[in-house]
């Protein structure tokens, strides 16, 4: 059927053969003669005559009808017709072909040595190639000719940028947009200030970006991720809700909408919103990650395994994925693959408070109570205001009859508990923190305060007797501390959107594998390793920096 | 001839049955369709753009006549044809590629009929009821005077054509290339004295032109709004000009430069009234002209090429070379941006004023047609082929018809269904579709909840066991190593004094190999000592009933750090009767110690038997 429909009309009559767009090229040799009513004197066609049609072929990219009309053209004009090459350049840049193409820009300079466009794609063209200090060189020489317009401001502020020279960068982006305002300009600038490691300049200008171009998807996003890293949740979800109203296959959006929303407990609308993620980017391991932790929050236990299953097989060395493999097996009560899960973790980022936490419910219930103290006190060293580790520790302490070490474990702990409001939390954190008050005999006052503070009411006395109490807890700590600690895991494993727009983040992975080739030799024959020998790096605080695995 | 006459006539059969096949095709697709097929017509063999297509009451008496300027096969064959219904009614060659047509009222006389006006090349063809009527050439530009004074003084014969052609080549060093005429650029092409002579002599008695080349042509009402009121005609040329032009005395009413070449032009307004011009031009620019003022201000800057653009009431719409489709207020600021799956071919506007409203025609790459109104897509056309031109108006006494010209040269026409709903928001709305498919999450199986039934309840013994084979593993590991290290079976050696490297290569298929060592000091270089291994022997260890090696010993000589020395075995396999294989080991030895420095283990591939002959 579609042989037939090609060659019909072509084989029909000789004359449709010749009038066909396609054809162009065959008819050159025998419409030399009838070019111009060669009389005496011929009128002379002048050199340009073509340009519109080569033009208007090039826009529409048939670039072979094209360069026909190209060859055509310079024939007759014996390389005459500047147009007809710079045409020719930028279909060959098109097509990748950069080094001849900059050959040709460079021939069309020499036609016309005073059109600074000329130029400026030669020098776009050493952009590409990466020699930017070329551009450089090009780009000031254009301005020189004409105007210095938008676009030279703007890659010269592109090249400043690889040349990592980022102050005249910015200087030149401002140019650029002081010039006239372009969203390519606005998302280039603001990657630039988050490169350089300021974020506030980044925001108050893709704030000024948004509301030069409000449907922007891309600048919604961007700004919406920065407000979610200051922790500005509803300007944030504001913000990825406009985008995802535009775009609603919008990737990051939903993936940053997404979390908020887990955040808040709305599991199943996240997961609605994750299915058309996951069609768009099936190989996410951030995505598979939240959708697990949906599961998750649902108590669909298995569903999520495998979800984060998934999510680590796309991602090995993303230690979150890992940490809330190690949580959801502590959960099923799997602790000996709960270990193996948190120890790979801890070897790819030796210096996470909760993930010894973690380690330590796991080796508490692994009978291995020496080196469970080891790893509380490891993590209580790394983050001795995490109230997790350190409820779970009284909890470890009182089970071993040490009642005045969890005692003054559980001053710290309510030393460190925030007070009212904004404190959201868990219940039951509190409630057994009240037991073990109770049956520890410490810290009485404390609780007062704390109660008062916090206005909720105790509700019931250690009618239980003690050590049963906190017996039944210590397992459920274990979930407990999975529920809150997962909060955390999350809020890291969606901000991969975040971090991609902050590429200076990503040389910082290295040395994740070094560590963990390390940890391989040295520190897993014995469990005690753990407290002797983790140097604690020197990293920023999680939340931004995990993201960059995601894409 | 007969054979000639078959063909035809199979061809014929054919494309009847074609055409048959593609009309139960469209009945198919017409059943949710809001256009009729009205006209299909595969061979029609155009070659043409949007900008040369336009609908004309030519004789005035309401049957709407389709117009095509054809480019013919962009050299020769260039006409202008008129069709009325199916058929091609009239036919006018052309001498130049036509760059646009449009249809003009020139006068007030009775029946209302409009002139139809080409323009192509410099010129501006005019034809009345279709007869060519009048030709109006755009006015000339200033030639530089340098160029004047050359040429002058050439035709006076105080010039030689050489020195002519030198002083011209120094003239353009100061000069862009598009400003000189196109005697200069032909003269320049020119080789030998003796042509130059000549074409000198040619062109002495003409005078010295420089012309233009009109890049596109628009219309703009005079003083009244009316659709049959006087216009003038709006021209953009190649020279960065945008010229009014009166269609009454043929005079041009105003000019405008501007800085790039202008590629489409949008006129809002009357001319004796107030009017704006919107140039969309080729650095992807677009430049607004008003009545007042000669200067062009930049109104929108675009990231690329415009492939077309339309105005819709108040609002700029775009096509770029990017696929975006973005719609802008005339001030420039951009009001929605949207993302088209396939390259953009051409526009235009479809102006529906029995509803009352206009939407956008995008003619796309995947022979889609889409509809847009304001930026929701209200339907999608397809077709057989690339759209190459697209026009939207009245042909014949229809309202509402859609003129397509294919890539292939096709020609087909379409009319909006009277019971066509255009609503105001996109057909698409809601979430979606990807949200209803289900998550691909692998279901529970029976063996993954007895391994979790079994590691709760042996969790702690599966650890320990676990973590004592672990240890056992490490330890044997470790074992292995310090052995290998102590009897230096490895193919590294770290002594200080003698550090070497030794990896071997098996070429051949047998049962002659070659063994090719690589030998490296891989001591550092210093300048105060050399370092030189030496005294080194290579000796091999390996079962004499399948191998026999030539040398059995080779003495090396001493080796200077970071250069690799390469030395070559021959190794013959003699257990011909079977295939063997069998491993061989190469040790580097220090004369007079028993402990070989470097091991190499060989595993040599399987010999190919001899053949006996």
């Amino acid at each position: 059927m579609s042989a037939s429909e090609e060659a019909l009309p072509v084989e029909k009559e000789e004359k449709s053969d010749k009038t066909n767009v396609t054809v162009v090229p065959t008819a050159t040799v025998q419409s030399k003669p009838k070019i111009r009513g060669r009389k005496n004197t011929p009128q002379l066609p002048i050199i340009e005559r073509r340009n519109w049609l080569i033009h208007r072929h090039f826009v529409r990219k048939e670039y072979d009808t094209c360069k026909s009309l190209i060859q055509e053209q310079l024939k007759e004009t014996r390389g005459q017709c500047e147009y007809a090459i710079y045409i020719q350049a930028m279909i060959m840049r098109n097509e990748g072909d950069i080094q001849n193409s900059l050959e040709l820009f460079q021939a069309c300079h020499l036609l016309n040595s005073k059109n600074p466009d000329n130029l400026k794609q030669v020098a776009k063209n050493l952009i590409l190639l990466g020699k930017h200090k070329g551009a450089l060189e090009c780009y000031n020489h254009a301005a020189e000719l004409g105007e210095k317009d938008w676009d030279i401001c703007h890659c010269l502020g592109v090249c400043y940028q690889f040349l990592k020279q980022y102050d005249k960068a910015e200087a030149s982006y401002q140019e650029a947009l002081s010039r006239n305002r372009h969203i390519v300009t606005y998302s280039a600038l603001s990657k630039l200030y988050l490169e350089k490691d300021e974020p506030e300049k980044a925001m108050s200008l893709l704030q000024k970006a948004v509301e030069f171009s409000p449907e922007n998807t891309e600048l919604l996003t961007s700004l919406g991720l920065l407000h979610l890293r200051k922790n500005n949740f509803h300007r944030a979800f504001e913000l990825l809700g406009q985008a995802l109203t535009f775009d609603p296959e919008n990737y990051k959006a939903i993936l940053a909408a997404g979390s908020l929303m887990q955040k808040h407990g709305d599991y199943d609308v996240a997961l609605t919103k994750y299915r058309v993620a996951a069609q768009k980017v099936p190989e996410s391991a951030s995505l598979w990650n939240n959708i697990a932790m949906c599961f998750f929050g649902k108590k669909k236990y298995v569903a999520a395994i495998s979800c984060l299953k998934r999510a680590n097989y796309l991602s090995p060395f993303d230690w979150r994925i890992l940490y809330n493999l190690g949580l959801l097996h502590l959960t099923m009560e799997q602790y000996a693959s709960a270990f193996q899960f948190t120890s790979s973790a801890l070897t790819l980022k030796p210096d996470h408070g909760p993930l010894f936490t973690l380690l330590a419910v796991a080796l508490t219930n692994l009978e291995q109570t020496e080196n469970a103290e080891r790893a509380y006190e490891q993590a209580a060293k790394l983050n001795p205001t995490d109230h997790h580790t350190m409820i779970n520790f009284c909890v470890f302490l009182h089970n071993q009859n040490r009642s005045k070490e969890a005692g003054k474990v559980l001053r710290k702990f309510y030393k460190n508990l925030p007070t009212e409001k904004n404190a959201n939390l868990d219940k039951e954190m509190l409630d057994v923190g009240k037991k073990l008050s109770a049956a520890l005999n410490v810290g009485d006052k404390l609780v007062a305060e704390k109660e008062k503070a916090s206005k909720k009411k105790r509700q019931k006395d250690g009618s239980k007797t003690a050590p049963s109490t906190s017996k039944d807890t210590a397992t459920s700590r274990a979930d407990d501390d999975a529920e809150g600690s997962r909060g955390p895991a999350l809020k890291s494993t969606d901000l991969p959107p975040l971090s991609s727009s902050k590429p200076a983040n990503l040389p910082k992975l290295p040395p994740l594998s070094t560590s963990s080739s390390r940890g391989v030799e040295g520190d897993l024959p014995k469990r005690d390793d753990f407290t002797s020998g983790q140097p604690t790096m020197d990293r920023p605080k999680t939340k931004n920096k995990p993201a960059l695995l995601a894409e | 001839m007969v054979a000639i006459y078959i063909t035809l006539l199979q061809v014929f059969i054919l494309s009847s049955i074609y055409i048959k096949m593609t009309s139960e095709d469209q009945d198919e697709k017409e059943k949710h369709s809001n256009w009729l097929n009205a006209h299909y017509d595969p061979v029609a063999g155009f070659y043409t753009f949007s900008t040369c297509i336009t609908f004309a009451d030519l004789n005035g008496d309401g049957d709407h006549k389709l117009v095509i300027a054809d480019l013919g096969t962009g050299l020769y064959n260039m006409t202008i044809k008129v069709l009325k219904g199916t058929s091609i009614i009239q036919e006018n060659t052309l001498l130049d590629l036509p760059t646009g047509v449009t249809s003009v009222y020139m006068d007030l006389a009775e029946p209302r009929t409009p002139g139809v006006v080409v323009a192509s090349g410099s010129g501006l063809f005019v034809y009345k009821s279709m007869r060519p009527y009048y030709k109006y050439n755009l006015p000339l530009l200033p030639v530089l005077p340098e160029e004047a004074v050359l040429w002058d003084q050439a035709n006076n014969e105080n010039l030689d054509p050489l020195t002519l052609a030198e002083a011209l080549d120094g003239l353009k060093k100061s000069h862009p290339t598009s400003s000189f005429t196109a005697r200069t650029s032909h003269f320049l092409q020119i080789e030998n004295d003796a042509d130059a002579r000549q074409f000198v002599d040619d062109h002495k008695h003409k005078p010295l032109k420089r012309e233009t080349v009109i890049t596109c042509v628009t219309t703009i009402k005079k003083s009244m709004a009316e659709d049959d009121a006087i216009s003038c005609i709006v021209v953009g040329t190649e020279h960065k000009q945008v010229y009014i032009i009166d269609s009454e005395a043929f005079t041009p009413l105003q000019d405008y430069e501007i800085a790039s070449v202008p590629v489409i032009v949008n006129v809002s307004g009357l001319f004796d009234v107030d009017f704006r011009m919107f140039a969309a031009c080729r650095d992807g620019c677009v430049y607004v002209l008003k009545k007042d003022s000669l200067q062009s201000r930049v109104c929108i800057e675009l990231d690329s090429s415009i492939v077309g653009m339309e105005r819709i009431h108040k609002h700029l719409i775009f096509a770029l070379a990017d696929k975006t489709f973005s719609c802008y207020t005339t001030r420039g600021k951009q009001i929605w941006n949207l993302q088209l799956p396939a390259d953009v071919l051409c526009t235009a506007v479809m102006d529906h004023r029995a509803k009352g409203f206009k939407a956008v025609l995008v003619g796309l790459d995947n022979s889609e047609v889409r509809v847009y109104r304001e930026k929701n897509l209200v339907d999608i056309i397809k077709l057989n082929d690339r759209p190459q031109a697209l026009c939207f108006g009245r042909y014949g006494r229809e309202d509402s018809t859609l003129v397509a010209v294919l890539a292939s040269g096709a020609l087909q026409v379409m009319i909006l269904k009277r019971t066509a709903e255009y609503a105001d928001h996109s057909s698409h709305k809601g979430p979606p579709m990807s949200q209803k498919m289900k998550l691909n999450i692998p279901k529970k199986t029976q063996l993954f909840v007895d391994q979790t039934v079994r590691e709760r309840e042996n969790g702690t013994k599966m650890f320990q066991n676990f973590q004592h084979d672990l240890q056992l593993m490490r330890l044997s590991v470790a074992q292995t190593y310090l052995k290998g290290l102590q009897s230096s079976m490895t193919p590294l050696s770290d002594d200080p004094s003698m550090p070497l490297k030794l990896s071997a290569t098996v070429r051949g298929i047998g049962p002659v190999f070659q063994m090719l060592l690589t030998i490296e000091n891989t001591a550092a270089i210093s300048l105060n000592d050399p370092k030189l291994a030496t005294g080194l022997i290579v000796l091999f260890k390996y079962s004499d009933t399948i191998y026999s090696i030539k040398p059995l010993v080779l003495e090396l000589p001493a080796l200077a750090p970071e250069i690799s020395y390469k030395f070559a075995v021959r190794i013959h396999c003699i257990a011909s009767d079977r295939p063997a294989q069998d491993t061989i080991t190469a040790l580097i030895v220090k004369r007079g110690t028993k402990k070989p420095l470097v091991t190499a283990n060989i595993s040599m591939p399987v010999s190919e038997g001899v053949i006996v002959v």
